[in-house]
């Protein structure tokens, strides 16, 4: 079995955030407005961050894209009541909407921020939809022509892309990525197989010096940075 | 919702769910199935077309799924960016999309015309409206005053713009003015001083490995942008030597960050940072003696310029940046080869910007960074099918005498090609004539040039005003007449970038989806227009293809088989050929040129305009400054970032919710002020001020930074939209309502950095 992870080059990215559009544009997750920053209710499920430290003129930022970080030891599932999130076979967490209670526990538990709940039910005239009217029968884990109200969402390694490249024999990592590695301009970023000593994933590793975030916390990311 | 159904959920038994769990668990690997709506998205099929949010004009590809354009992809054929696009490209959906584009001709029914004054819109026929506009036109040419005519050209395809000047020069009206007078005309007219090519640089980044950047946001707004974000990562880590960019600006932009070196300097210095570091380069003779000796003139008059009058001390004073710091970059820029020194808009935007570009144009001659590997390019042209000469009629050839009413190339703006914010002020003064009608195609210059102000006072003065765009914006609000244009997925055309890649590249632009309401392009209105007003005008949209469709296939005919155009979306051209020495300087001593016979030549022809004493060397002078430093003491120095759109709307919550990384903030356009400026005036984060100039004020709030210059204010452009948009009206605020009106006088471009501002708790 696999176990997808993705890698993120520090040096080559330009701070674009063609990566936080892409998945919105991608996953059909809804905007926001300035009353839901204020609030901090947008829904972001690749989101960027960044860093500032320093005194002029010797002040410095990183700024840091951020998707799930598809932890191996995820708090978010194990704080979950309703076993709404869950870690698929592939490493994958995923959050399955039909079962979710809007309880925010895993939100809570997350340490990086990477879940947002949803407030509000679609635009009736939104900008842009996966597809036409929704169809309430096909509720399912993907994609969302319709938005579910009251639970917690989150980024999911597009993992409808892979399922999909793999039902057809495609290459995943080359020919089928997630929709922010693809929309990398800088090309940054890079996705694969964790177990699989070929995988290009694999091989970065081992030629960069790397990190995670919040290492300390034993979550075992699976989205690595390559430092500049 | 989310409520009731947490409450129902607790009341159900638990356990039945988790049952469920294994079953969905194990379903999740596969497509779910029973999915119409799914199955269909993902059945999308992907069209190439060309994307126009910015001058850059990446080729694209979207997909479509049941009649709706759902997602949008660099198209892998397009080399320039090698197939990738900006975060914008993707954002076009929402463009498309905007809940209130104009959906048909739009009337005005409000006589009086203003800042804040409800137009009161009629919808009306588009033959109503033609009618109106082809009756306007035609007593113009009629009473044999063509020329009252003004044609505004905003962000437009190339194939749109090629039919608007047939229809300007067929018509008989020297005034179709671009934007591109805000924009890089002193960058280009700074490179033709030099080597006589009147446009922007183009640069090999592949095989670069120095990047010197004066005053340039090279990840945000130096075009083509998204060919930037793309070598970016080549420069990084897809070479054998990790290229070393240094960042040159007052302001710590997301290109500073991700540069090795910040050099924050003090505004409008960059050129004698320039002539300093020619200064090292020469007298540690690091200088490329082949190139120079073989390929240049006057270099002995240029040498003993920067000898003379820039050592790196003296400099330090001017600029603010130590002496060795200096002396390393001008040591790196020389031994780090190819090296590259690029003139950005912070650095050239001034009065004498011009000069500026000569002088870091001068550095690429220096280190022979010139047509080789890894250094400049000079763009190549796509080689459309040419268009017979318009043959003009009568009044056409009356009307052309005229001067523009830009004065472009007259003795106020002598080296000028379009000076776009001297219309306003012509249109005031009703010189040298009075203008009847202007018809605006996507332009919103009361937004984007400085002094808004002049420009609501001359469009209100225009007796007929048409706008044509997709949606309402600030100068629409002026309008008596608005035509729905169509967007970029809804139209014909061709497209090439600004200069970027140096082999030439076209891409299609083809209707993905219907077009939304009762739009036209840009191109179909032109030939309607066209038809119905007779003589020369009409023999001129002859035989070009009749329509905006037909005219891309008239045009680029002469590139590939249009099937072939259609399904792959892009025409190339051959491989980019280096060191063209022997054919390549357009100047009069067919080589580069330290000391510009181009403008002494133009001197000669235009003495009079150029004045005394002027200098044929790349030089530093003092900035010209807009208010007295003891009334305003800062300098307000303003910033575009990566996304603030380039089509005259920000109506785009994708963009707006992210739309400044650094300070992590959207939906807003903060005054960034050194933390130590602000605690001299006592400001702190959050804080709502006014940034007052001579020419105005306007309401911020206050962002606490480590990375501007301690004499400035740093304010985005983009936001600060008065007319229409839920997602853009009323956020933010626009630089340049407070900007004051200003030029290089060479090249007509307006300076966007030499005002001062005072800044005090609102
Ligand atoms: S990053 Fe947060 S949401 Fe993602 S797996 Fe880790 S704990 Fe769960
Ligand atoms: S798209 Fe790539 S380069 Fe742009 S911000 Fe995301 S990771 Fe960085
Ligand atoms: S760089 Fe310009 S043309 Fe290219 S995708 Fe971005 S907005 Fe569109």
């Amino acid at each position: 079995m696999s176990r997808w992870g993705m890698v993120i080059d520090l040096d080559k990215c330009v701070g674009c955030q063609a990566c936080v559009v892409a998945c919105k544009e991608e996953n059909n997750v809804p905007h926001g407005s300035p009353e839901e920053q204020k609030s901090r209710r947008e829904i972001y499920w690749h989101k960027m961050i960044a860093v500032t430290n320093g005194k002029y003129p010797n002040v410095r930022t990183e700024i840091i894209p951020m998707p799930c970080m598809q932890c191996d030891h995820p708090p978010c599932v194990t704080v979950c009541p309703a076993k709404a999130t869950f870690k698929r076979e592939d490493g994958i967490i995923v959050q399955y909407f039909r079962r979710c209670i809007g309880c925010k526990y895993c939100m809570v538990a997350c340490p990086y921020g990477a879940r947002s709940f949803n407030f509000k039910a679609q635009e009736a005239k939104a900008y842009h939809h996966q597809d036409e009217p929704p169809d309430r029968k096909s509720w399912a884990p993907w994609p969302f022509p319709v938005r579910t109200q009251g639970v917690v969402e989150k980024c999911t390694f597009c993992f409808h892309r892979i399922d999909r490249g793999l039902k057809e024999g495609r290459k995943i990592g080359t020919e089928v990525v997630p929709a922010c590695v693809e929309a990398c301009p800088s090309q940054a970023r890079v996705f694969g197989d964790l177990d699989d000593p070929q995988s290009p994933v694999v091989q970065l590793l081992a030629s960069r010096s790397s990190f995670r975030l919040r290492e300390e916390l034993a979550t075992k990311p699976k989205v690595f940075y390559l430092s500049r | 919702m989310g409520l009731s159904r947490r409450k129902f959920l607790k009341l159900t038994a638990v356990a039945g769910f988790s049952a469920g769990a294994i079953g969905i668990h194990r379903r999740s690997h596969s497509l779910p199935s029973g999915q119409p709506i799914t199955e269909r998205a993902l059945r999308g099929r992907w069209i190439p077309t060309s994307c126009l949010n910015c001058p850059a004009r990446c080729g694209i590809t979207v997909k479509v799924a049941g009649g709706r354009a759902v997602q949008i992809k660099g198209n892998r054929s397009s080399l320039i960016s090698e197939g990738q696009i900006c975060p914008r490209g993707h954002i076009g959906l929402q463009v498309l999309y905007d809940p209130e584009r104009i959906i048909s001709p739009l009337k005005r029914s409000q006589p009086k015309k203003g800042k804040g004054i409800a137009p009161q819109w009629k919808p009306i026929s588009w033959d109503q409206a033609i009618e109106e506009v082809v009756g306007k036109l035609r007593t113009l040419r009629d009473t044999f005053r063509p020329h009252h005519l003004l044609l505004l050209s905003g962000l437009n395809s190339r194939s749109h713009e090629d039919l608007l000047s047939r229809f300007a020069e067929a018509f008989g009206t020297p005034n179709l003015v671009t934007g591109e007078g805000l924009d890089r005309e002193a960058e280009k007219t700074g490179n033709w001083m030099a080597d006589g090519h009147f446009d922007a640089c183009a640069y090999d980044l592949d095989q670069t490995n120095y990047l010197l950047s004066f005053g340039a946001d090279l990840l945000e707004s130096t075009p083509p942008v998204a060919r930037w974000l793309r070598k970016w990562g080549r420069l990084r880590r897809e070479k054998t030597v990790r290229t070393r960019i240094v960042s040159i600006q007052p302001r710590y932009s997301v290109t500073a960050s991700k540069s090795d070196e910040w050099i924050p300097i003090k505004p409008g210095t960059d050129a004698a940072l320039a002539m300093a570091i020619a200064h090292v380069v020469i007298k540690e003779e690091l200088f490329d003696h082949g190139f120079i000796k073989e390929w240049t003139m006057g270099f002995d008059r240029y040498r003993q310029v920067a000898l003379q009058h820039y050592a790196p001390e003296a400099v330090s004073r001017i600029t603010g940046i130590a002496a060795e710091t200096i002396y390393r970059i001008a040591r790196e820029f020389a031994q780090i080869r190819p090296a590259i020194a690029i003139a950005g808009k912070g650095a050239t935007a001034w009065p004498g910007g011009c000069y500026t570009s000569y002088a870091i144009h001068c550095l690429n001659a220096l280190v022979g960074s010139i047509d080789v590997p890894g250094g400049i390019f000079y763009q190549e042209s796509p080689g459309y099918r040419p268009i017979p000469n318009v043959a003009c009629d009568e009044i056409a050839k009356r009307g052309l005498e005229q001067p523009s009413i830009d004065l472009h190339g007259t003795e106020g703006f002598p080296a000028a090609r379009v000076v776009t914010n001297q219309v306003p002020r012509s249109i005031l003064e009703g010189k040298p004539y009075p203008i009847e009608m202007a018809i605006g195609f996507n332009s919103n210059f009361n937004m984007t040039a400085p002094g808004t102000g002049q420009w609501e006072e001359a469009l209100k003065k225009i007796p007929f005003y048409v706008h044509v765009a997709p949606f309402i914006s600030e100068m629409a609000d002026f309008a008596d007449l608005v035509l729905p244009s169509t967007t970029f997925f809804e139209e014909w055309g061709y497209d090439h970038s600004s200069p970027g890649a140096g082999f030439a590249e076209v891409r299609i632009k083809q209707p993905v989806v219907k077009p939304i309401g009762d739009s036209k392009s840009v191109g179909d209105i032109l030939f309607h227009l066209a038809k119905r007003v007779p003589g020369g005008v009409t023999r001129a949209f002859e035989n070009i293809g009749g329509s905006g469709e037909g005219f891309v296939r008239y045009r680029t005919s002469s590139l590939l088989p249009w099937e072939e155009f259609l399904k792959k979306g892009v025409w190339r051209g051959p491989a980019y050929q280096y060191r063209k020495y022997s054919r390549i300087f357009n100047t009069p001593s067919k080589k580069f040129e330290f000391v510009s016979g181009n403008l002494q030549a133009l001197h000669k022809r235009k003495a009079r305009g150029l004045g005394e004493g002027v200098a044929y060397v790349p030089h530093y002078s003092d900035a010209k400054w807009l208010g007295k430093e003891e009334q305003y003491p800062l300098i307000l120095f303003p910033y575009q970032p990566l996304l603030t759109f380039e089509n005259g709307s920000q109506n785009y919550p994708w963009a707006q919710e992210i739309f400044l990384p650094m300070q992590g903030v959207g939906w807003a356009s903060p005054a960034e002020i050194n933390s130590e400026t602000a605690r001299i005036l006592n400001l702190k984060d959050r804080d709502e001020v006014w940034i007052e100039s001579p020419f105005g004020k306007i309401r911020t709030r206050v962002k606490v930074s480590e990375g501007v210059h301690p004499g400035t204010v740093c304010i985005p452009f983009g936001q600060g939209h008065t007319s229409y948009g839920k997602w853009q009206k009323g956020i933010g605020c626009n630089p340049n309502e407070v900007i004051g009106v200003d030029f290089d006088l060479l090249s007509g471009q307006s300076t966007f950095f030499n005002t001062r501002v005072r800044v005090y708790k609102a």
